[in-house]
């Protein structure tokens, strides 16, 4: 998985959360066969399930939020199950969990197989702005430098401010104030240091990787796949053969 | 804010890929225009400088809560609205891509949502023609509240238009929008305020890195009539909110505030609870799935075996698959 | 390599009028010199080194580095011939990998990226750390993305190192090490510190500033063993040499 091009990765992942939230609202069991590109992956890069899970906790809440009114409003009867009436608002609350669920899976995927350089050289390719690119490459570098002086800053001010639960409003302005200036600071020292070394507005751009046979075979069996299970009830089709 | 891939139909992703795209196309134009390659380091330490102070608690005076803050509305003061919003889509990529936040079909959406009005509206429309004249004290709180909420409720907005457009919830529009503009113009004042704290003490320490303040003359804004200003605008916003939000029914306005009310403004834990309480509320379909076989259900059952088929094939193949990969990882070792 | 040479004549800056950081500075290093440039805090060490590479123009006085006057026109071909070292590795390191930023520069000067290979290859060979060359460098501790910083400048061939406080916040393990590469190294270097038993290890060569003014230049050994001078200018023996 990490030797596939990074821009079948993307492509393949943008693809994938448009077939997946493109399912009628109704239409669980069509959703239930898209789990097949996350569960084949999972397995195949030997992915951890448990990073999976931990990223819905920031996506599922909010989906849920707007999906859990859906019950209240549609009560349009779409089918029995044991003799109960099924609301198509129950349903449609359902498939957009399964939406929310398969889209992060995705990105998960793409995250764990790809590093950040493979990321955007990918959006090079695509003719993403230079400027947008490396700016995405100096945030995430300086991501934990900043988190770690913010949170020296945070924990100088709480041994002197026991039992507070966070910034007094006070302090608000000089705390975030102080760190805005030596971040800025920092940003001179990090433009000279880039000057030195030739910058001259623009970052150079990296080896550029081949894109083999492989590549394209791997794209093209899953796009085949997957518009299969978009334009066909695949599971029906196949239970029914059994049943 | 973040939109998820989940809420929308790719029309409409697409449609404010393109909104987005345009605006960064300008941006970008722009900023090469300004012709200052220190404003490229400068940029992508400020967005990190923003992920950073999102982990600060800020506590808001009496009432126990704690806010968080967004970071469009600072950052243009301090880069201007090109940069700014250029600034801001590297913040959500990174946050689609590696924190989860939103994603990349929703990008589109949330650079719309978050960054646009955050970085043009407020840089351009608010914070530029009251700093036209110089920067004090006074403006620079006008600014910040005015900027902050202002772009906030238009954010909010989209997100229900976003939302609606895509077909996803069946709650009704008015409901909707009622829900998310109060509660955003909460955040919204909240943000408003550490921004302007933010802003004022770099006003104080270093005024020349501030955005569109080159006038000299100080303006007559006095922090007094400020305030007073503030008073007005809240005062005329909150009565416009209340006449609409008495003209819809109670029992769903408690069940709104219920589940929304407290979900956004309070930590992390707030969101789990809710999500438990879903969870609860939706685990009584299991129980009820296996008797009877009519109509409806024979598809059903149809579904849930071919789903079973196509799984364990899917799963053999894969370790299947991996089996091979690694015997053949292990000949080369060899 | 031919006579590698850097000349400081006359030298005088100061960012406000009549606040002057540095006054007359005049010395002359030569190919093997490895120059501690020492001096109390404030004293203007880190000023000289930034003014040698051109961060900041408003100088008076001449800077010639191998004969070539340092000006705005003779920048980029100045700063190939040294390369600057900061003190914080998390403003030279600003890729997100070691191998990345080590092909910065040379990319930057537009070479072939077999050659770029060759040179990322060679700059992690001289200061070993050929192991982390794929380390995303959030993970790296202080020892190792001061090497790697160092690796950084050697991608770009230069004939001068300068560093600026090298051995702040290294742990004595890491700083013998850095001592064992850095005395390894057959270039120019200018080190500036006020730890003077890091430059009594690494330098031949002491110049001793105080308030922007050339105190001492001379053996290092010499001047770091002068007590009474060190004192006079806000400094200590190196403490390896008490106690002889």
């Amino acid at each position: 998985m990490n030797h596939i091009h990074p821009l079948v990765k993307l492509l393949l992942n943008l693809y994938y959360i448009t077939l997946a939230v493109s399912f009628h609202r109704y239409d669980v069991e069509g959703l239930l066969a898209m789990f097949i590109y996350p569960v084949a992956c999972f397995i195949i890069g030997e992915l951890s399930l448990r990073d999976a899970l931990h990223r819905l906790r920031v996506v599922l809440p909010v989906v849920c939020i707007v999906g859990v009114f859906n019950p209240i409003f549609d009560h349009t009867v779409v089918g029995y199950v044991g003799g109960v009436a099924i609301w198509g608002g129950v349903v449609s609350m359902i498939t957009l969990m399964l939406k929310g669920i398969l889209t992060v899976f995705a990105t998960y995927i793409l995250i764990a197989t790809t590093s950040i350089e493979g990321i955007c050289y990918a959006l090079r390719l695509l003719h993403v702005p230079k400027m947008i690119v490396t700016q995405i490459l100096l945030i995430y570098r300086y991501i934990t430098v900043l988190l770690a002086e913010t949170k020296r800053i945070t924990q100088a001010y709480a041994l002197r401010a026991p039992g507070q639960k966070g910034i007094h409003y006070k302090a608000w302005g000089p705390l975030v104030g102080q760190l805005l200036l030596r971040t800025m600071d920092r940003a001179d020292d990090l433009y000279e240091s880039m000057l030195l070394r030739g910058f001259n507005g623009e970052f150079p751009q990296g080896k550029p990787k081949r894109q083999s046979a492989g590549d394209v075979i791997y794209l093209l069996f899953w796009v085949i796949l997957l518009f299969i299970l978009r334009t066909y009830p695949v599971l029906t089709l196949i239970g029914g053969l059994f049943v | 804010m973040h939109m998820a891939d989940a809420l929308i139909v790719p029309a409409v992703a697409g449609t404010m890929y393109v909104a987005s795209t345009l605006a960064a196309g300008k941006s970008v134009k722009e900023v090469r225009l300004e012709n200052d390659t220190k404003k490229i380091p400068l940029m992508g330490v400020m967005g990190a400088f923003v992920f950073a102070t999102q982990m600060i608690n800020f506590t808001i005076p009496g009432t126990g809560s704690s806010g968080h803050l967004c970071g469009g509305m600072m950052l243009s003061a301090l880069l201007g609205p090109y940069a700014g919003f250029l600034t801001m889509i590297g913040v959500l990529l990174v946050q689609c891509l590696f924190f989860a936040d939103g994603g990349l079909l929703a990008l589109g959406c949330n650079v719309w949502n978050m960054a646009f009005y955050g970085c043009f509206v407020g840089a351009l429309l608010i914070w530029r023609p009251i700093m036209k004249k110089g920067a004090s004290k006074g403006k620079i709180i006008l600014a910040s509240m005015l900027g902050c909420i202002l772009t906030l409720q238009l954010g909010a907005f989209s997100v229900c238009l976003e939302t609606l457009i895509s077909g996803v919830t069946e709650l009704p529009f008015s409901v909707f929008v009622m829900t998310m503009q109060p509660i955003h113009l909460a955040i919204g004042a909240v943000e408003g305020l550490i921004t302007s704290a933010v802003l004022v003490f770099i006003h104080e320490a270093r005024p020349e890195l501030l955005w569109g303040t080159e006038g000299t003359a100080e303006g007559k804004l006095t922090f007094k009539n400020t305030l007073v200003v503030l008073g007005v605008l809240a005062a005329a916003i909150g009565g416009i909110l209340s006449l609409f939000a008495s003209s819809f029914p109670d029992g769903l306005e408690w069940s709104i505030a219920r589940i929304t009310g407290d979900t956004e403004l309070e930590a992390a834990g707030g969101a789990y609870d809710v999500f438990a309480s879903i969870q609860d509320k939706t685990s009584f379909l299991p129980d009820y799935a296996f008797p009877g076989s009519e109509s409806a259900a024979g598809t059903t059952v149809s579904g849930l075996v071919g789903a079973l088929i196509v799984v364990g094939v899917c799963v053999g193949a894969s370790y299947l698959f991996k089996f091979f990969k690694n015997s053949k990882k292990e000949a080369v070792n060899e | 390599m031919s006579h590698i040479h850097v000349d400081v004549e006359h030298l005088s800056f100061a960012y406000e009028k009549n606040t002057p950081i540095l006054k007359d500075i005049t010395f002359h290093a030569h190919e093997n010199d490895a120059i501690g440039i020492v001096g109390a805090n404030g004293a203007g060490k880190s000023t000289l080194l930034k003014l040698l590479v051109g961060l900041d123009m408003r100088f008076e006085g001449s800077i010639r580095v191998e004969e070539i006057p340092l000006s705005n026109e003779t920048l980029a071909k100045v700063r190939e011939k040294i390369g600057y070292v900061f003190q914080d590795s998390d403003a030279q390191l600003f890729m997100t990998t070691v191998e990345e930023d080590v092909a910065f520069a040379p990319r930057n000067y537009g070479l072939p990226e077999d050659e770029v290979q060759r040179r990322v290859d060679k700059a992690l060979d001289k200061v070993h750390i050929e192991q982390l060359r794929k380390k995303p460098i959030y993970k790296m501790s202080g020892g190792e993305k001061k090497l790697a910083s160092i690796a950084t400048i050697l991608s770009m061939t230069p004939d001068v190192i300068l560093m600026d406080e090298p051995s702040v916040a290294l742990d004595p393990k890491n700083r013998r090490n850095l001592i064992h590469v850095l005395n390894e190294f057959d270039h120019l270097k200018m080190i500036a510190s006020h730890d003077l038993d890091f430059i009594l290890d690494t330098c031949n060569r002491v110049i001793l500033i105080d308030h922007g003014e050339i105190i001492a230049d001379g053996e290092a050994r010499e001047i770091l063993t002068n007590e009474e001078l060190l004192e006079a200018h806000g400094l200590e023996l190196p403490l390896s040499l008490y106690g002889r």
